[in-house]
């Protein structure tokens, strides 16, 4: 808890203060002068000191990127002596009081840059690998091999519990075995009415109708739940609802953003790719192969190898400087931007931070950096890099189309070679009359008709041309000129270091790694490496992300950093066993979400227990489920199922703007529309432009990997439900719906209103207020000139104000 | 992510809990932000938007930042160059950057005379005759460089200081570090901002939390006077009946209360449905400008074609600014290319000056004379100069290596010249001011050490300056 505090103030000052202040908790202090070390010395030791004394190189023989090489010294003597500054030889460079020895070389740091020195030394110079055998700081053997994360995962056996009536799914004894040990007791199950909402809005993020409400209510057989989970695993709607959290990792958008944002008129069929994988369960390895690799696998149905080469989109769909004047930058930073996206979304890593220096708090190094961004490198994904740079895209013409094409291309070759005839036939008749003169009669004539033959081919010719087949392309990568990278010193493309071999990082996969073939990138290899049972990240992260998703918090509260300043899994044991159990499974995210739904944690009511909550304020042991806010794709296909305007048809594109179109030039014109009723996943994601209703609630920005979005609670939000069209329209039919369908009695079309927007019926004094509530309406209403005068206004009010209730949007 | 900051529960019951060690950390006297995060999130579910405690004696309270889109010329505006009139038509006698955005030619004169006016005796061209008139108030900052050679960079690294990155505007780190003095209103109000070249990303608060973003007042396509709040109006029943609602409302989510039990979440959002009604009838109240007399009309020139849309975006701004808008941005953008003259300088350059000429020194007179001048800032300028080398015969080319932005009012030197480019106009050479030392001193006269207001997001802290920016001293008053 000090920690927490401590980071939120960032002040140094107050570090040193604690540290001095109570020794009570040593724990803390050690972690508090770590960070100072870590916030305020390692980054002015890279800075100004690593380019000569460091992996690299060993100016008179010291080095200050190890514990190590720090306490050792170099030729002069020791760098720094722990609480001795005086004695420190770092510190008498660094004053630039000795003319002999004043570093660095280029001027003097600032006071107090010195001052933070002199501090760092005073306190026993802290470092992380203070304390660990010398030989673990070398940087060829990490010295962060405790990390959890980089270890492989066990499975460990089941705990053991007291409570032996309580588990459903081996799960729960991870869960409950925890919460015992903390005597705290778990909050007995959720009723069904609740749990029909929970499980419907998670798997398919829509409502129940009040039939499966109804139905499942009444249903008596022992495993009514799973067939409600199997069921909703079936629906089409899943693969919209779970496709969509994986599009947030892949940080999808329908445009480019950032700088100039043309569109992503093809983006789209990655979208339904995403979509259709996570209907059929795909296994999540083949899944990860498609998208870096499709391109290179050579198996499948015609159907299938160009779906591979749709899934490449992942790679291919960031966002780009696209007018950036500096190519060279533009292509590295597109690089950058491939190698931080695929660290953050498979491994859970920060890649890029190694993209200028070696990672400050992961073992990951530069040259790790420059080996996995040559495997990029090496692949095609822009077509050039002049402003406005193109980016590539591979056609995914089927052999019919393709068949098309090659007949549309004779047509239009033989007609033009028809015209060339002509004319030359054309011309030698005029010769030939001019040496042997015909009569004019006839010459008149035949001219003619060969001005009749040349208009007709030419106007086919015009038609051919306006009309050429369709050809389908979709963005993704392909192979493109193999070469390794040199290192980018300072991430800058202006000084190079020297070349790294296209490889993977060197901690996770050690250093004697095979060579990829020369004209291979290494992609392929790359997915292979990543989805093996041994790489201890991959599987993780997904069964973090899995978990993410369905309950609010990631086992792992920082779903897209498993490194050294990403969070401690609050439940070690259940994610490496549920881990060992995915990958057992054949990597089924299907087979993942039925373990969790089936579990007894999954199932617990949400009330409150003061007693609990003293214990465990933010339920990280699972004593009780979360109460969540729907996201915002939710939000809006619950208003338009509500008020039954939702339209379910699948897939294709609502964007009205073409292929490489600006979206938005100078002008700021705003060619976005949002009115289709199709659901949110279909809807454009227009970068720099996010649909309003989705920014206001939460939506992913689609820039980077995010695969916990926050949820805000902001006045605007309040503003939309007061005040949006989106909200007016569904009140409006909402209320229509009700007076129409929802019986004769007001009471009972009360209840049709309760039953449509929160999935259960309204208790006697619900409908007394709600009847109320529309009488007095119509009352104020008649009274004041400006009021509507019709009496459904009154209706449409109280849908209004049950869709901008907390029920409607949260769910419990 | 910041609500669960501010409301967790865990730590407020630690704070609540360890008296002893909160007095002694604030004994310290360095504890004031994280004191009034804490004080802020015990006092109620809307606390966090309440004004902060910046860390050290602030000289200003807020900023207003006139923004040129597209790139006004340094070298005919406010920095004169004599060997650049001289030289006409020769080349650059050194070396042109390796990275331009477009190939220019040899040197090209300003088409303008310049003067100097006031006791600073600084030189404005005659572009500018009203702000001339107001040299004694600004800051000259000629030495700006580190933008990006073209538009969607420039104007990234101008408001956000990453050209590659998605980082959080500078308003949103004002409005973080800072809150707002008005609980009715956002913190961070942007009028008729462009949605070209980075569009919301340069009001965008990124990974800061979502309350920190600019709020648009229209777009740069529409007239300031059609401009409004989304969604900040109601189309279809009055205030009136609004209010039944919302009391029904109230009742209705507190007995959901009931069956949750205390929900920090549920409890914030109840609060905001009254919050929101309460925005929604401040923000009608500050667009209408009835209450303004003639004189002050006229000081924007309203009453004038050419200045009344630029004139309204000014004088909105002020009101934003009295009503306790910490960051407000006013966006000189007229829907085609604006200040960005590769050709027609001459044309081009008149009219966006004469646009925005008047309603600037308005603005500036009228913050004087309400003695609002002493505690906010102004800043004025576009995401790059351009250069003193021609394109044809009547253009110039973008330049983020040298140019001007000024400053006026709290905490900066009145009638000050800070840095210069070379002779001629090119390369920032003394008294550099990079874009993130921009923000640095900007931050700075917020009272906010912008190596301390830092966010900690994806496991690393981040700030505004990423890990350069030196406040300019010299400029300080």
């Amino acid at each position: 808890m000090h920690r927490r505090l401590l980071k939120t103030t960032g002040l140094i000052v107050l570090f040193l203060t604690s540290i001095y202040a109570d020794a009570q908790t040593p724990d803390v202090n050690r972690d508090t002068s770590l960070r100072f070390f870590e916030n305020r010395i390692r980054p002015q030791l890279a800075e100004n000191c690593y380019e000569c004394h460091g992996s690299e190189r060993q100016e008179s023989g010291l080095r200050l990127d190890t514990y190590a090489g720090i306490l050792e010294g170099g030729d002069t003597g020791k760098a720094v002596v722990p609480g001795e500054p005086d004695e420190s030889l770092l510190l008498v460079a660094l004053s630039y009081e000795n003319e002999e020895l004043e570093m660095p070389p280029d001027g003097r740091l600032s006071d107090r840059v010195i001052e933070d020195m002199r501090q760092w030394i005073e306190l026993g110079a802290p470092h992380p690998d203070q304390g660990r055998p010398v030989a673990e700081a070398s940087p060829d053997e990490p010295s962060e091999a405790l990390q959890w994360s980089f270890v492989q995962p066990r499975p460990g056996p089941l705990p053991t519990v007291q409570r032996l009536d309580w588990s459903q799914s081996p799960l729960d004894h991870f869960v409950l075995s925890r919460l015992e040990k903390r005597e705290l007791v778990p909050m007995p199950p959720a009723d069904r009415r609740t749990l029909i909402r929970r499980v419907t809005f998670d798997l398919i993020g829509l409502p129940p109708t009040p039939d499966e409400v109804r139905n499942f209510v009444a249903a008596t057989a022992p495993d009514a739940f799973a067939r409600q989970s199997d069921r909703l695993l079936a629906s089409p709607r899943y693969g919209e609802r779970w496709g969509r959290y994986w599009l947030d990792v892949a940080r999808y958008a329908d445009s480019n953003g950032l700088d100039e944002n043309l569109a992503y008129g093809n983006a789209w069929r990655y979208r339904d790719y995403v979509i259709g994988a996570w209907n059929a369960d795909k296994p999540f390895d083949r899944f990860v192969t498609e998208q870096l690799a499709g391109d290179l696998l050579s198996e499948g149905s015609e159907a299938e190898r160009r779906e591979h080469l749709v899934a490449t989109g992942f790679l291919a769909l960031g966002p780009k400087v696209l007018a950036e004047v500096d190519a060279k930058k533009m292509e590295m930073d597109i690089i950058d931007e491939q190698v931080d996206t695929l660290g953050r979304a498979l491994l859970g890593l920060t890649v890029g931070c190694a993209r200028c220096h070696d990672h400050k708090f992961d073992p990951l190094t530069n040259a790790d950096y420059y080996g996995l961004a040559g495997i990029f490198k090496s692949t095609r994904t822009m077509e050039n890099f002049i402003k406005l740079a193109r980016w590539h895209e591979n056609s995914i013409a089927t052999a019919a189309q393709q068949q098309r094409q090659a007949t549309h291309h004779e047509a239009v070759e033989s007609t033009k070679a028809a015209i060339k005839d002509l004319m030359a036939a054309a011309e030698e008749s005029t010769k030939q009359q001019r040496d042997e003169p015909r009569s004019e009669n006839a010459q008149t004539q035949s001219a003619d008709e060969t001005q009749r033959s040349l208009k007709q081919l030419q106007s086919k010719l015009a038609e051919l041309e306006k009309h050429p087949p369709q050809m389908p392309t979709a963005m993704g990568v392909q192979e493109g000129k193999v070469s390794d990278l040199k290192i980018h010193i300072r991430g800058s493309h202006l000084r190079l270091g020297s070349t790294v071999p296209r490889r993977f990082p060197a901690f996770l996969a050690g250093m004697s790694q095979a060579a990829f073939g020369p004209s291979q990138s290494g992609r392929l290899q790359l997915a292979h490496w990543l989805t093996d049972s041994s790489n201890p990240l991959t599987g993780r992260v997904i069964v973090n992300r899995v978990w993410r998703w369905h309950f609010g918090r990631g086992l792992v509260g920082t779903p897209d950093n498993f490194g050294r300043l990403g969070e401690l899994p609050t439940h070690p044991q259940l994610l490496d066993w549920m881990t060992v159990r995915f990958v057992e499974d054949g990597w089924s995210i299907k087979s993942l979400h039925r373990m969790i739904l089936s579990s007894s944690t999954y199932q617990l009511s949400s009330r409150a227990n003061p007693q609990a909550a003293r214990v465990d304020p933010e339920n990280r042991l699972l004593w009780r489920a979360t109460v969540r806010r729907l996201e915002a794709e939710a939000i809006r296909d619950s208003l338009l199922f509500a008020s039954g305007e939702l339209n379910l048809a699948m897939g294709g594109s609502l964007l009205h703007v073409k292929n490489r179109q600006f979206l938005f030039d100078h002008t700021s014109k705003d060619g976005t529309t949002y009115d289709s009723r199709c659901r949110s996943v279909y809807l454009p994601v227009i970068r720099n432009h996010l649909f309003d209703v989705f920014q206001l609630f939460d939506y992913a920005d689609a820039s980077v990997t995010n695969g916990n979005r926050t949820t805000s609670t902001v006045a605007p939000q309040a503003l939309f439900m007061l005040n949006g069209d989106l909200v007016r329209d569904a009140m409006k039919a909402l209320a229509t719906r009700a007076l129409r369908e929802g019986g004769t009695q007001p009471r009972d079309q009360v209840a049709f209103l309760y039953m449509a927007t929160l999935a259960r019926l309204p208790r006697p004094t619900e409908i007394e207020q709600a009847l109320a509530f529309v009488e007095n309406f119509r009352l104020v209403a008649a009274a004041s000139r400006s009021g509507p005068a019709e009496p459904a206004a009154g209706w449409e009010a109280l849908c209004q104000v049950l869709l901008a209730s907390n029920e409607f949007i949260h769910i419990r | 992510m910041a609500m669960r900051k501010f409301r967790d529960p865990s730590r407020r019951a630690m704070l609540r809990d360890s008296a002893v060690g909160f007095g002694h950390l604030a004994l310290c006297g360095m504890l004031s932000r994280a004191a009034a995060d804490d004080a802020a999130a015990a006092a109620g579910p809307l606390r966090f938007l309440a004004a902060k405690q910046p860390h050290f004696l602030p000289r200003a309270r807020r900023v207003i930042f006139l923004f040129m889109k597209g790139g006004p010329s340094h070298i005919d505006t406010f920095e004169f160059k004599p060997r650049l009139q001289r030289d006409d038509g020769k080349p650059l006698p050194f070396a042109k950057p390796r990275v331009q955005f477009a190939p220019t030619n040899n040197l090209l004169r300003s088409p303008w005379k310049f003067r100097q006016y006031g006791n600073s005796g600084s030189w404005v061209s005659e572009l500018f005759p009203h702000l001339a008139k107001h040299v004694d108030d600004l800051c000259m900052l000629h030495g700006v460089h580190g933008t990006n050679a073209a538009h969607g960079g420039a104007l990234l690294k101008l408001h956000t200081g990453s050209d590659n990155f998605v980082r959080p505007s500078m308003g949103a780190w004002v409005s973080y570090g800072l809150g707002t003095e008005n609980e009715n209103l956002p913190a961070f109000v942007t009028i008729c901002p462009t949605l070209a070249h980075g569009g919301v990303k340069n009001w965008g608060s990124a990974f800061l939390p979502a309350w920190c973003q600019g709020t648009p007042l229209g777009v740069a396509s529409q007239p300031a006077s059609s401009a409004t709040v989304k969604y900040a109006t109601n189309q279809r029943f009055p205030l009136r009946l609004q209010r039944l609602q919302l009391d029904l409302l109230r009742e209705v989510n507190e007995q959901h209360l009931q069956e949750t039990g205390p929900n920090a979440i549920l409890e914030s959002r109840i609060a905001l449905f009254e919050l929101a009604f309460r925005m929604q009838s401040e923000i009608p109240q500050i667009q209408d400008i009835s209450d303004e007399s003639d004189t002050v009309r006229r000081q924007y020139g309203l009453d004038e074609k050419i200045t009344a849309d630029f004139g309204l975006q000014c004088l909105l701004a002020r009101r934003f600014a009295e009503r306790g808008v910490r960051f407000i941005q006013v966006t000189h953008s007229d829907s085609k290319v604006q200040w960005d003259q590769h050709s027609d300088l001459k044309q081009g350059h008149e009219k966006n000056a004469l646009e925005v000429d008047k309603p600037i020194a308005g603005l500036l007179a009228d913050l004087k004379a309400r003695g609002l001048l002493e505690d906010t800032l102004v800043l004025w300028g576009g995401e790059f100069g351009r250069t003193p080398t021609a394109q044809g015969s009547n253009g110039r080319d973008h330049n983020p290596y040298g140019f001007t932005m000024w400053m006026a009012g709290a905490g900066v030197k009145p009638g000050f010249h800070y840095g210069a480019t070379d002779e001629y106009g090119f390369f920032a050479r003394d008294d550099k001011l990079h874009i993130h030392d921009v923000h640095a001193t900007l931050l700075h006269l917020l009272g906010i050490d912008h190596e301390k207001l830092t966010y900690r997001y994806a496991g690393r802290d981040f700030r505004l300056t990423d890990v350069a920016g030196t406040v300019a001293r010299d400029i300080l008053s």
